[in-house]
């Protein structure tokens, strides 16, 4: 039973997500944001810079497609966790079901990569209309994965330890938001004044920013590589612990 | 199949159990009475692993309820309370996933005896949204039998169900025991408790303050009770042991009074001078 456990949790988020889709505001807003920052910084501002000596969109739209991974893989997991463990209820049937809790956590961080990636594949769909000088690294997708693994398993966190729904947008006001501006999304992190750098470089969307830009392994890469790594591991494990530890 | 023993359950400076003590014998059905809030639904919640209790110890066919919480949720079939299907999945992905979770083998044609069980099956590719509330009881019902759980647990079945769902409910948890599963209801409907529960035990305050059969608990306040207005416009209950001692204290009283049979509701007043809300 173990083996394939995880997969009614996933197909059931799978069989929501594909209603969802043909909802014309699931699409508007898991791409309102993405689609705003691209038009205002990117073709707005950004003919006027030039970062690393290219022009500015073929920086900044895969900080953007790095920022919509880590935006809906979070957002999705963490809302549809909240609302079902306190308003609909339904989580409770995953905790009474003889299954690990490790199941309902890879389900549940599965159902969240896939929408983060779908967002993200819609954001590089744009990027590659808007830029020709768009490249995607070696780096790009298994960067891709890790991010959208990272912030999934961080959704389920804050899924399961708000209190209410409104808790759920505070999260995402102290944690999300900051990493969205200033974990080199917009602009390369050694422009950040010195106090705040070292904790811009704690921050996992700032190694995931500089991974999905680059094209060969040297020590940097792989320090970010291990770092995101390590996000990802604890934050799958201390999620897994919060739902084996259940309790209403 | 299930023993109970010592229970206690605390919300912040509430005590939502009491050392709460009890067991159920194999195929019977077993029913826990009382108001809103006596503790009902945490006890549900604690014997099918929802909640953890702060003291004391639960056992289903010998598993406890903590520590062999898997082995205990493979012998359960649950309908909570609260609606906790998927409005915008359709009757039968519902049954579907929570088949899936549970490993049901066979499970097309379980999936099918479900829906066909509580008259769901021509409907079951309709998402729930579009459900009336009786049809989402009643498939509540259908997927806590899905697993044919050697033990069914039913928070409230029936509420907010017209008369003739309700009575539909009822037969479906009938047929349930005589296949030999063994049933644990919560209700507040006094007449839930008595049509279908073998033993019923009454909560007040997270504490069980009786438990018996139901005619064994209607016996310890009388087998009658009169009814009247007195001069003061309140409403007074004398209860009579037999229809004789009735019809005596009919005689001596000269304003208008009705008898009525004894039932659960009359207990818990005794028990604990309020009613069942």
């Amino acid at each position: 039973m173990i083996g394939g456990a995880w997969y009614p949790i996933f197909l059931r988020e799978m069989l929501l997500f594909r209603r969802q889709l043909l909802r014309i505001s699931y699409l508007f807003s898991a791409m309102l944001i993405p689609i705003i920052y691209l038009l205002t910084f990117g073709l707005g501002l950004g003919r006027m810079v030039q970062i690393q000596g290219a022009d500015y969109l073929s920086y900044l739209i895969p900080g953007l497609v790095a920022l919509t991974s880590m935006m809906n893989s979070y957002t999705w997991v963490a809302n549809a966790l909240n609302l079902n463990r306190l308003y609909f209820k339904n989580f409770q049937v995953f905790i009474q079901a003889p299954i690990q809790p490790s199941a309902i956590m890879i389900g549940e961080v599965l159902a969240g990569m896939v929408k983060g990636l779908f967002a993200s594949g819609l954001i590089l769909i744009v990027g590659f209309i808007t830029s020709r000088n768009v490249s995607v690294t070696p780096l790009f997708v298994p960067t891709l994965l890790l991010n959208c693994f990272l912030f999934s398993s961080l959704g389920v966190i804050t899924g399961m330890i708000t209190k209410s729904h409104e808790d759920t947008a505070t999260y995402n006001n102290f944690f999300i938001l900051p990493m969205a501006f200033f974990c080199g999304t917009f602009f390369p992190v050694d422009r950040i004044p010195e106090p705040l750098k070292a904790l811009v470089w704690v921050l996992p969307l700032t190694h995931t920013n500089v991974l999905i830009r680059e094209n060969s392994l040297d020590a940097g890469v792989m320090i970010s590589l291990a770092v995101l790594c390590l996000y990802a591991i604890t934050f799958f494990l201390i999620g897994s612990r919060l739902i084996r530890d259940y309790s209403e | 199949m299930i023993e109970v023993t010592g229970l206690t359950k605390q919300y912040g400076n509430i005590r939502a159990l009491d050392n709460l003590s009890f067991s159920v014998r194999r195929g019977r059905v077993f029913g826990l009475l009382g108001p809103n809030g006596a503790g009902k639904t945490t006890t549900i919640k604690i014997l099918t692993t929802l909640s953890k209790p702060d003291g004391g110890r639960a056992l289903i066919a010998g598993h406890d309820v903590v520590k062999e919480s898997i082995a205990v949720k493979k012998l359960m079939g649950v309908m909570p309370q609260e609606n906790n299907l998927d409005r915008e999945l359709t009757a039968y992905e519902n049954l579907l996933i929570y088949s899936m979770l549970h490993g049901v083998p066979d499970r097309e044609a379980k999936i099918r005896w479900c829906l066909q069980l509580v008259d769901l099956w021509a409907r079951r590719d309709e998402l729930l949204m579009r459900f009336s509330g009786g049809m989402q009881r009643r498939l509540l019902i259908a997927r806590a039998l899905l697993t044919e759980p050697s033990v069914l647990f039913l928070d409230e079945p029936s509420i907010g169900l017209d008369p003739q769902i309700r009575r539909q409910v009822w037969d479906i948890i009938r047929k349930t025991r005589i296949e030999g599963r063994t049933v644990v209801i919560t209700t507040h409907y006094i007449e839930e408790a008595e049509a279908l529960c073998d033993h019923v035990g009454i909560l007040d305050k997270g504490a069980l303050i009786a438990l018996d059969t139901p005619d064994n608990l209607k016996a310890t306040v009388g087998e009658y009770i009169v009814e009247f207005v007195n001069d003061e416009g309140k409403l007074i209950q004398q209860m009579c042991k037999d229809r004789e001692e009735a019809n005596n204290l009919v005689l001596c009283t000269d304003c208008e009074v009705r008898i009525r049979r004894t039932n659960l509701e009359d207990v818990f007043i005794k028990l604990t001078g309020e009613r069942i809300e």
